[in-house]
């Protein structure tokens, strides 16, 4: 971030407002998210709690410019997510943006490397580049041996630094990452709830994060709890999340 | 992308290779109907090449008793058309008769002025008992006509050149010359007659016995037998002894007669002749290309001729071989494989030696017309036919159109319902491969929304899937080329035999009439038997190939479409 985007921005890399996300299914209307306002700034680690159905996933698709709100705005960067034409949108998640999920969703046909190089596919980086940056993140996240191995082959744990590396390929502003440690066991999970939040802080990537998980969420700086689709409660722990 | 995509088919090797069998079996359909019908082209323009083959688009003929003419023509008249051009032979108009069944009076006149010749003057061939060859020319029932017909078709728009042609049923005939008059010497004999009289009744003895006695007595009225003898007693006997033997010889006299039949050793053997233009050569009802042995023929050597090699083959004769028709000598210069099916003749003249040899002087049997191109063919056909009243006109198609047999069965088959075949498996080939991938989208919802998350724009996920369908269709091309390669090689390898009969072009014996010329005229039915071949070029397999690749393009269209509007949230909402 420059000084420019400091100052218009306040530091603050989202700021949602009067934000409100509906669905229609089965003839009736559902009412994902409804009036959140809030705001993240840069580098922040927070984490979005709630039940299922509460609205968590759909807030994390507006603020991952997957979705865009019924009313209210989403600003990302000083830009209205919003109001972005779908090119402007895909260009924010190829640059800005880094997603982890909870099914790793990693491609089964390519190996850890070229898993992480898809995702540089649409900036136009040289080939060598992309391959370099590639082994560099997977020597980062311990897997530098693991390079030409299938999805298939790995552990879940391994898949997920995959999803990890991936998710850090294009240096984003931000990663969202969906239950980044729901399919794995507690000493797994711990290890790459761990792994991602040193490396957000190391590189200045600000971390959302979506869990059921009590440990991953006493991990967080600051725990957004959500129900019905409403925002109930903003925790903010002063000295960045309980430690570990 | 390309890794991806080819790392994806890997993966999914079942379904790819399913959605590429089943672009094969359309591909390996087309290849094969595709080689076997232009092995079907290739059966019927061995076949119907003839005119094609002597550089000709359209042939024109005046055969007698044409009823395939298609425009009526008007009443012909001395003056009308080219007669106006005289000389030898022809009716009124320019062909004579106009279309119509059978012979009309124009017709008829043609028809005999044309073959008067067919009469041989035995008493001019020499004195009777000397050998003797002699070769007359009829044109049977294909009519001559003024060669400024081929000027006057060379002048139509559309045409690009005009040959006139000659062709004759020719007769030569060896033997020795009869004796036609017969010399009878008669008279000089002498004939004696001696009769035997019947007895004499008793009234007649009687009466003799008186006038004998009379005689004796000098008064009596009664002559005396036995003084008759001394007194001559002639007139005593009854009339019928008075003269009972006499002689006569007869006059002598000449008598000259002819002889009806003359008797003679004379023997005929046929051929038919041929005048071409040495000085077109491109355009003739033989050319250049179909010499297989010596050369062509020179425009300063009129006693040169070029062989059917099937007539060379049968008189022995060769390049540099001689032989004489009434009293010329002429010198075989080439040998040809003439391809005018029905039309073909066994020895070709320069054409206006044929027509002096045949005393048809300034005449044609045949105009052979280049078109300026393949368009034009139906203008020109019109033109002439106006210009032309009574003209047949043939052209290569009219020919296709008359063709018959398995060969005109198995083509029109391969036409009808091969292309509609191709068509349907192609197309089943083509829904199969886009149900497939639409199939295959479907399973791929989550892989979609992820890579839409990650900044793949839609327009990338689309060329993706189009690589990925589009390898498919490669592959499916590539098999199903082997599959129609493979098919193909068997129907070359069993070769069927079909049988084509065609009308052919016109010529002697193309009207009722020919029998009246006897069996050796050339029939212008011509009937050939084609081993039938698939032949598969570089092209074939290449539109094989493209097809397939089309098949992969539509498939990865429609899938892309479908994948395109995937909105990644919901891609990735629903997999959950």
């Amino acid at each position: 971030m420059n000084d420019d985007e400091a100052a218009r921005t306040n530091g603050h890399v989202y700021e949602l407002r009067g934000v409100r996300r509906d669905f229609r299914a089965g003839g009736s209307e559902v009412r994902a998210v409804d009036g959140v306002d809030m705001v993240v700034a840069t580098g922040e680690f927070v984490v979005v709690e709630g039940p299922s159905g509460s609205g968590k996933t759909t807030l994390l698709q507006l603020l991952g410019a997957l979705d865009r709100p019924t009313a209210g705005s989403v600003s990302f960067a000083g830009r209205d997510l919003s109001s972005l034409p779908d090119r402007a949108l895909t260009e924010v998640r190829a640059r800005d943006i880094g997603f982890v999920f909870q099914t790793f969703n990693l491609i089964p046909t390519l190996t850890a490397l070229e898993n992480i190089e898809i995702a540089m596919a649409p900036l136009r980086v040289s080939r060598a580049k992309k391959r370099a940056r590639a082994e560099k993140l997977l020597g980062q996240l311990g897997l530098a041996e693991r390079g030409g191995h299938l999805p298939g082959l790995m552990s879940g744990g391994e898949q997920q630094r995959v999803s990890i590396a991936r998710a850090m390929a294009n240096e984003p502003r931000v990663i969202l990452a969906d239950e980044p440690t729901g399919n794995l066991d507690s000493t797994t999970a711990d290890e790459i709830i761990r792994l991602l939040a040193d490396l957000c802080a190391s590189e200045g990537v600000t971390l959302i994060v979506v869990t059921h998980s009590e440990d991953v969420a006493r991990r967080a700086a600051r725990r957004l709890r959500m129900r019905d689709g409403r925002l109930i409660d903003d925790e903010i722990w002063t000295r960045g999340g309980v430690p570990g | 992308m390309l890794g991806y995509a080819a790392s994806e088919l890997r993966r999914r090797l079942g379904r790819t290779l399913l959605t590429a069998l089943g672009l094969a079996a359309g591909v390996g359909m087309v290849v094969g109907i595709i080689g076997v019908s232009r092995g079907l082209n290739d059966a019927q323009a061995s076949v119907l090449q003839p005119l094609s083959s002597i550089g000709t688009d359209i042939l024109v003929t005046r055969v007698v008793g044409n009823t395939q003419t298609a425009t009526p023509s008007p009443t012909p008249t001395a003056t009308d058309g080219f007669n106006r051009g005289g000389g030898f032979g022809g009716g009124p108009g320019f062909f004579g008769g106009g279309p119509g069944s059978g012979l009309n009076g124009a017709d008829i006149t043609a028809l005999a002025q044309e073959n008067n010749n067919v009469v041989t003057d035995l008493s001019k061939l020499g004195k009777p008992g000397a050998k003797f060859t002699h070769d007359f020319f009829l044109s049977a029932t294909l009519l001559s006509f003024p060669q400024e017909a081929v000027a006057e078709v060379a002048k139509i728009n559309g045409v690009a050149a005009a040959a006139g042609a000659l062709t004759q049923l020719a007769n030569h005939q060896t033997g020795t010359v009869p004796q036609i008059v017969a010399e009878i010497q008669t008279g000089g004999q002498t004939f004696t007659q001696t009769a035997r009289p019947a007895p004499l009744t008793d009234a007649e003895r009687q009466k003799l016995q008186q006038c004998f006695a009379g005689e004796r007595s000098g008064s009596s009225p009664e002559p005396s037998p036995q003084a008759a003898p001394r007194q001559g007693g002639r007139d005593c006997f009854p009339e019928r002894f008075r003269e009972f033997r006499f002689s006569f010889r007869t006059p002598l006299q000449t008598l000259r007669q002819a002889i009806d039949p003359p008797q003679t050793d004379i023997t005929s053997t046929s051929y038919t002749a041929a005048g071409i233009d040495p000085a077109s050569p491109r355009i003739g009802l033989v050319t250049p290309d179909q010499l297989t042995k010596g050369r062509w023929l020179t425009t300063s050597a009129p006693n040169e001729v070029l062989l059917n090699a099937a007539y060379a083959n049968k008189t022995s004769l060769g390049v540099g071989s001689t032989f004489e028709i009434n009293g010329t000598t002429f010198t075989v210069v080439g040998i040809v494989t003439p391809t005018l099916a029905g039309a073909t003749s066994d020895v070709y003249f320069p054409l206006a030696t044929l027509q002096t040899l045949a005393g048809k002087a300034g005449r044609v049997t045949q105009v052979l017309v280049k078109t300026t191109g393949a368009s034009n063919v139906d203008a020109v056909v019109k033109e002439i036919q106006k210009q032309l009243p009574g003209a047949e006109v043939v052209t290569t198609r009219s020919l296709a159109e008359q063709v018959t047999g398995s060969l005109s069965d198995a083509r029109k088959l391969a036409d009808r319902l091969g292309g509609a075949l191709a068509v349907i498996v192609l197309a089943a080939a083509f829904v199969i491969a886009v149900l497939l991938t639409l199939g295959s989208i479907a399973k791929r919802v989550r892989e979609i929304g992820t890579l839409r998350a990650i900044g793949w724009s839609r327009g990338r996920v689309v060329r993706q899937i189009l690589a990925e369908t589009i390898m498919i269709g490669l592959l499916g091309g590539v098999i199903g080329v082997a599959i129609g390669y493979a098919a193909a090689y068997a129907v070359g390898a069993f070769s069927p035999a079909l049988t084509a009969t065609t009308s052919g072009v016109p010529n002697m014996s193309s009207s009722n009439l020919a029998q009246f010329f006897g069996s050796s005229l050339p029939s212008s039915v011509h009937s050939a038997t084609v081993s039938l071949k698939a032949p598969v070029h570089l092209a074939t397999l290449a539109v094989g190939v493209g097809f397939a690749v089309i098949g992969g393009l539509i498939a990865g269209a429609v899938g892309g479409w479908r994948a395109s509007r995937l909105s990644p949230a919901e891609a990735l909402r629903s997999v959950g």
